[in-house]
């Protein structure tokens, strides 16, 4: 669905040893005066790289504080919270954050929910279509949802889904179930069986012995999917644009757009910290997810060479 | 993730035997997959159905074909091959793909990686903080910040402005050079983050029995790391691919689409004819190409990669 | 049981997702039975908003239990068109209450969105106020009336005083030719090289705008039009269509209109209104005849507009015919098809058309009085000193073809005059392009060549 949930896979498809090995495998210094001016030139071609990257951010970090912002960056002259002052209306800010809240949430919930229920069974048990069922899942992953959007409205035409709140929750739910079910059933496998073969013999059903057992050792794992479905709804701007008409239902990605569409080219500086304010907690949870599977890059993991 | 254990040790793929009840044991077995398969069903078949069927109406937003769409086969699909704005907008895509997925943000990511490795600490966790940064943002955030960036008053024509150069309106005279270099921008981190992970696995010792056989570095790159990751790089090359085919913000905020059709990637004409122009049908068929061609590259990277499902 | 145990597990935590949607859920799904109104708000248009809001609390003040729920679109036109349309693609979503361009009428009655009104029309005593040409404007191809006029509008050359004073030009500007139009731009961009000397609207993005205000205001004043009236055809390559192309070539060749990158933004509209002209950035405007309404009053207030400002008619290509023209619209009151009480839906639409609430309307958008109360009241006619010579233009005024697939042909005009604004087609590859796009939609059958 989004590009940041795919990282994934990628990951869970290899265990994180490949994370204690990228520590381990600094290579061994062979030349040393050779490599000293060799660092030196990768740092100043990475610091160039890095300027280009931080140049459109900055323009959205001055301007939000700018009392007189361009569209261009720039060190404001004045320094104020005026733009940020402005946007914080209900209609046009708060009420907005809260749709997205409950847009992500309800996503994240189903997604998880659904996605658990799914992944026990495949890694449990082996089935005969088990196969083809992770192929198609497999395949689900790769389809271009927004090119799917003309039919989804279609679809929700004839489904009485138009401007629902849950419809705009149960589609991206299940846009997110693929992915996500690839991802718990991998962290499934790592849980070792064992431990639920002893509370069946206790007279556990195995629906109580993935709450007790499997789930609270894959908690990190239920985490990562769940901020990662999260997130991916935060962001989603195509989805609620199509199908969500009420500016009281708008996520703040749609209500942004509108703004964007109205003011763009007069309030830049409004813009810039309407961005801020909905671009902030995608960020803080992206650095939770970093903090919970280990580091720096660990999230992309590795895919097997 | 680092909490659980390596999968090395877990015995799976057996099923439970404690449960003596070879008859329903199956049907309880698969019910929990059941609210995936309805939603799945629901949500992720039934658009592709009906983007099938929709495709062979003449249905429209508006008029008398919104009141009684006709089934009329396949002429939305004769209509479009027979279009040069779909064409046009099969080339852009290409084109848009190739430029930003494949040789930008693959090449631009090794590059990183590469440099990230051989760099100093703290600039390597800022710069790399800062590309990921890129790749965190809503892409709606990121589509204003690189729309302001090309303006035509914005930040790129100050910096050519200081060089002494005149700049230009590059959202109107370059617009597909710019939504790929903006894809390119926002989507590097991920490519960074594979390659970086994926180096990290070169084993040392091949690197330095090449650097005892006189191997310079870029003889090394070439002739060890890149085959020892070759199948990390075909994987990126196919999920930024398929990402790509999907990037439809990115381009509706920057450009939407034009001008005229010079930025329309199948994704913005499908919703341009579909819901602008009101020929439901005939967008239906323009997102069901595009559906067929994700399609495709998924059975791509499953045939070729085959990812261990069990 | 232990399933029961996850069961209920998850349906606790959906019942949370579901009270966290339902607090910002909106009003939708709470007003069962409420009237449903969808209108269009944008920065510079904000009477259509305060109007409804006066008549929600009226109509609710006067129908004790009644609700109105109203659902302000704000997107330029162009989207707004778009977001109506998916509104209306559902009957659950579909308005009870519409603001409707008359344009879009005879299309949306024919696809089923719109109910006939003339029942509650022939009960309401406001109804034979209004003029001959705005009950005509509401009606659909069946000859039933869907929508109830909110006023017209006519489109005219706006021109700045000083701007032309600078540039040697008489400040009683009076063309009589498109000629005359180009080089009296020419002598602006040769005396004052930053001021933009012509805007005409040519973007694809501007949509109906563009046809309008823009490339119909040329096709008219040739020998051409859209629709044969006569044979009922639509017209492929006639040289009015080439013509109308031509001019705008001629600006972008010679440099005489705006900056096409600035032009190609969806914001051009608000930004020549607001910014451009009067900060005298403009030298010669082709637009509509409600811009003076937001410099009256308000964000966008200019009190010296009326002194700045000139206005000159339209001419025809070479002056002949009437010698001028002008295109007419306007916009409505409709009733959707799914209105649940559509008695109800209806006297919401009269409290909206209130002889108050009419003038004040008509003032605060501009529009030429369609009605005679308004008409014919001192206050409007004091209101704004515009309306004068916009209501002179009536004479001379062109209406768009009212067919059903007009709006879908109308919307291919702007991509012809996008291509060849920006030089990516020549008058004569855009027209052949549009003319393509034309057969596609009414069919060879339904065409005549020009």
């Amino acid at each position: 669905m989004s590009d940041r949930t795919s990282t994934i896979s990628i990951v869970t498809r290899t265990p994180p040893i490949a994370v204690h090995r990228a520590r381990r495998a600094k290579p061994v210094s062979v030349a040393s005066p050779r490599r000293g001016a060799h660092t030196l030139l990768s740092s100043v071609i990475l610091a160039a790289v890095g300027i280009l990257f931080l140049i459109p951010l900055l323009w959205i970090a001055f301007a939000s504080f700018d009392g007189d912002p361009t569209v261009s960056m720039r060190l404001p002259e004045t320094w104020t919270l005026d733009n940020y002052a402005k946007v914080m209306t209900w209609q046009l800010t708060w009420q907005p954050l809260l749709n997205s809240i409950a847009i992500s949430l309800g996503t994240a919930v189903i997604t998880v929910v659904v996605g658990v229920l799914a992944a026990y069974p495949l890694s449990r048990y082996r089935m005969r279509f088990q196969r083809s069922f992770m192929y198609g899942i497999l395949f689900g992953t790769g389809l271009p949802i927004t090119a799917m959007m003309v039919p989804v409205y279609a679809l929700f035409v004839s489904l009485k889904l138009l401007d629902s709140t849950w419809g705009v929750i149960v589609f991206m739910a299940a846009t997110s179930l693929p992915m996500a079910i690839w991802m718990l059933k991998n962290f499934m496998d790592s849980v070792p069986i064992s431990l639920e073969e002893a509370a069946w013999v206790d007279g556990a059903s195995s629906m109580q012995a993935l709450r007790r057992i499997v789930l609270p050792l894959m908690r990190p794992g239920l985490a990562v999917v769940f901020i990662f479905v999260f997130t991916g709804a935060w962001g989603n701007f195509f989805v609620p644009f199509v199908l969500l008409f009420t500016a009281e239902k708008f996520p703040a990605a749609v209500s942004i757009f509108n703004f964007f569409g109205q003011y763009g080219s007069i309030a830049y500086g409004q813009l810039a910290a309407y961005s801020v304010l909905y671009a902030t907690p995608m960020i803080l949870l992206y650095v939770i997810v970093q903090r919970l599977s280990g580091g720096a890059f660990a999230l992309a993991g590795s895919v097997k060479g | 993730m680092t909490a659980v254990a390596p999968r090395g040790t877990v015995a799976r793929g057996r099923g439970p035997a404690p449960r003596p009840r070879p008859a329903g044991r199956t049907l309880t077995r698969l019910l929990p997959l059941l609210p995936a398969v309805l939603l799945l069903a629901a949500f992720m078949l039934g658009p592709i159905v009906y983007s099938l069927y929709g495709s062979l109406t003449d249905r429209a937003m508006t008029g008398p074909r919104a009141a009684n769409p006709q089934f009329i086969g396949l002429d939305n699909y004769a209509e479009l091959f027979a279009s040069a704005d779909f064409w046009n907008s099969l080339w852009l895509t290409v084109v848009f793909i190739l430029a930003s997925a494949v040789i930008g943000q693959n090449v631009l990511g090794m590059a990183l990686a590469v440099l990230l490795r051989s760099s100093v600490k703290p600039l390597r966790s800022i710069v790399g903080g800062l590309v990921v940064l890129a790749w965190v943002l809503p892409e709606i955030v990121a589509a204003f910040a690189l729309y302001a960036f090309f303006s035509t008053d914005g930040t790129l024509n100050v910096m050519l402005g200081w060089l002494g150069l005149e700049g230009t309106s590059w959202l109107y005279s370059f617009p597909l050079a710019t939504v790929i270099i903006a894809n390119i921008w926002r989507g590097t981190a991920f490519s960074m983050m594979v390659y970086n992970a994926a180096l990290a696995e070169v084993p040392p010792e091949l690197t330095e029995a090449a650097t005892i056989d006189g191997a310079g570095a870029w003889q090394r790159f070439t002739r060890v790391t890149l085959p020892v990751i070759r199948r990390s790089i075909s994987t990126n090359l196919l999920l930024t691919t398929l990402q790509t085919l999907g990037v439809f913000t990115l381009i509706w905020v920057m450009t939407g689409g034009g001008p005229g059709t010079q930025s329309s990637t199948l994704p913005v004409l499908a919703y341009q004819e579909a819901f602008k122009f009101a020929q439901l049908g005939y967008g239906t068929a323009i997102a069901t190409v595009t559906l067929l061609i994700g399609a495709a590259f998924s059975v791509v990277y499953i045939r070729i990669l085959k990812p261990e499902v069990d | 049981m232990n399933r029961t145990r996850t069961v209920l597990g998850l349906v606790g935590v959906v019942t949370l997702t579901a009270a966290l949607a339902g607090c910002s859920g909106g009003e939708g799904e709470a007003n069962e039975g409420a009237i449903r109104v969808a209108y269009q708000k944008t920065a510079t248009f904000t009477a259509m908003d305060e109007l409804m809001h006066t008549a929600k609390k009226e109509y609710e003040a006067a129908n004790p239990g009644r609700t109105v729920e109203l659902v302000p679109i704000e997107a330029e036109q162009d989207q707004y068109f778009t977001k109506l349309a998916l509104m209306n693609g559902s009957p659950d979503t579909a308005p009870d209450v519409i603001y409707e361009d008359t344009f879009q009428i005879r299309s949306d009655a024919a696809a089923g969105y719109l109910q006939p009104i003339d029942d509650y029309l022939a009960d309401w005593d406001g109804w034979e106020l209004y003029d001959e040409g705005s009950r005509q404007a509401g009606l659909g191809d069946d000859g039933k009336t869907y929508g109830v006029s909110l006023g017209t509008d006519t489109r005219g050359l706006y021109y700045n005083k000083d701007v032309f004073e600078a540039a040697g030009l008489p400040t009683d500007w009076a063309p009589k030719s498109w000629d005359d139009i180009l080089d009296a731009a020419r002598t602006i961009k040769k005396a004052s090289p930053d001021v933009v000397p012509m805007n005409i609207y040519a973007s694809n993005v501007l949509g109906e705008a563009t046809s309008m205000q823009g490339f119909e205001m040329l096709l008219y004043g040739t020998e051409d039009e859209l629709l044969d009236t006569d044979s009922n055809a639509w017209v492929t390559g006639s040289k009015g269509f080439l013509d109308a192309l031509g001019f705008y070539e001629t600006l972008a060749k010679e440099d005489l209109g705006p900056d096409p990158a600035a032009a190609l933004d969806a914001n051009w509209g608000t930004k020549v209104s607001t910014e451009l002209l009067p900060a005298g950035g403009l030298g010669i405007a082709l637009d509509g005849s409600w811009l003076p309404s937001q410099w009256i009053e308000g964000e966008n207030e200019w009190p010296e507009w009326h002194d700045t400002l000139g206005f000159a008619a339209m001419p025809t290509q070479d002056g002949g015919g009437d010698g001028f023209t002008s295109m007419s619209g306007g916009w409505t009151l409709a009733m959707g098809a799914n209105a649940d009480d559509p008695q109800a839906a209806f006297d919401f639409i009269a409290q909206a058309l209130t002889p108050e609430n009419a003038l004040f309307y008509h003032q605060e958008a501009g529009q030429i009085a369609v009605r005679s109360d308004v008409a014919e009241n001192q206050e409007y006619l004091d209101y704004n000193a515009s309306f004068e010579f916009f209501s002179s233009l009536v004479p001379y005024t062109h209406f768009r073809p009212a067919t059903p697939d007009y709006s879908q042909i109308s919307s291919n005009i702007p991509v012809a005059t996008e291509a060849v604004f920006t030089g990516q087609a020549t008058p004569a590859e855009a027209q052949e392009q549009y003319d393509s796009a034309l057969v596609g939609i009414v069919g060879e059958e339904n065409t005549q060549a020009g």
